[in-house]
């Protein structure tokens, strides 16, 4: 196979799960950031609740 | 906090606006515009010499995407002050495309000022309001390109869920192709990974949703609360992947992209008003038994299609 190729497609991958990487630790990061504490009694009620709707 | 963020993008956005707008050099040919339908006006800083001119062998004109096929032109006039210079050629040109002038070895009160080239188009605030009025009007995504019919049929039974998803898409659609775009034009086609663009877009939607969806309910959470169902719908619907993918293939420029993106994102919320102000209505109305509800929407919203056919063939400037 032409070499070319085959450096298109691992720097492709390369690259691409380098966006992936830093997108992903962005998220987390903000995720972090912004967290919004959540009443732990609302989720309880929901899992006694019968949850057909 | 929001106030810096909201200074720092206005400052942004003023840094790529003038590095785009780029510095225009003072040149003996001053202005080149379109006349009429077969017409080309240069006018020069100074006046030329009239042998120069009448000689039309000097000038050369081409659309810019075909260097190689050169323009017939029937004949060269001047003005009398000897200022402005009238190209006239014996078809109708397409003013559509930007078109370049070579006018070779111009000659003024006796010197020769060496070969000049400079491109005429139409003016560009007038192309990029036909961007947005073609997004939102001519070539509305849901009425003529059929496109985010599931989440149009889906939110637009009443008003007040109709405004909220077409604001909430809008602003969404606004960050995630001007995301996209600078993607594409900055990482994947430097790199030749062009083919890949579908997949990459697909991947920068759900960030950007999810990332408003985070950073939203912190910050406002009042807006978060009125965007709320709406903002996880925004990514099934096709509209947002379309635009991207609209700027990757006619390789527009940021003003022109985020003009094409608001266009979109006005035009669907202007869909979803429209169609739900009908929907409230058809509410009260006597419908057999087998159309209510979905089906007389899509009798609907083929009306409201048919009657946006009538912009189609506009053009404004």
């Amino acid at each position: 196979m032409d070499p070319l190729y085959i450096k298109l497609a691992f720097g492709g991958l390369a690259l691409l799960a380098s966006i992936g990487l830093f997108f992903g630790i962005g998220l987390a990061l903000a995720a972090h950031k912004f967290a919004v504490e959540v009443n732990p009694k609302v989720e309880a009620v929901k899992e006694v609740l019968a949850g057909a709707q | 906090m929001k106030k810096d963020v909201a200074a720092l993008m206005t400052v942004f956005l003023l840094a790529a606006a003038l590095l785009i707008s780029g510095c225009n050099t003072p040149r003996f040919i001053k202005k080149a515009e379109f006349k009429e339908t077969d017409l080309i006006v240069l006018t020069f800083a100074g006046p030329v010499d009239e042998t120069w001119a009448g000689d039309s062998t000097n000038f050369t004109v081409n659309e810019k995407p075909d260097p190689d096929i050169l323009l017939d032109i029937r004949s060269v006039g001047l003005s009398a002050d000897q200022t402005r210079l009238t190209i006239e050629f014996s078809e109708p040109i397409n003013q559509d495309q930007p078109h370049q002038v070579i006018v070779k070895e111009v000659l003024s009160e006796g010197k020769n000022l060496g070969t000049q080239t400079i491109s005429v188009s139409k003016s560009y605030f007038g192309y990029i309001f036909g961007i947005f009025l073609g997004a939102l009007l001519i070539q509305n995504f849901v009425f003529s390109k059929y496109l985010g019919l599931c989440v149009f049929f889906g939110t637009s039974q009443k008003k007040t869920t109709a405004v909220g998803m077409g604001i909430t898409f809008t602003a969404v659609i606004v960050f995630a192709s001007f995301m996209s775009w600078f993607l594409y034009q900055f990482v994947l086609k430097p790199y030749r990974l062009d083919f890949l663009q579908i997949i990459v877009f697909i991947g920068l939607v759900s960030l950007t949703v999810q990332g408003v969806d985070t950073i939203l309910r912190k910050i406002n959470p009042g807006l978060f609360k009125a965007f709320g169902v709406y903002l996880v719908l925004v990514i099934a619907n096709c509209i947002v992947i379309a635009v991207p993918l609209i700027l990757a293939d006619n390789e527009y420029n940021m003003i022109e992209s985020l003009m094409l993106a608001l266009g979109a994102g006005l035009g669907f919320l202007l869909a979803l008003f429209l169609m739900s102000s009908v929907r409230e209505r058809l509410d009260f109305a006597d419908i057999p038994v087998s159309y209510r509800g979905l089906p007389i929407a899509f009798i609907v919203a083929g009306l409201f299609a048919l009657s946006f056919m009538g912009f189609s063939g506009m053009s404004i400037f």
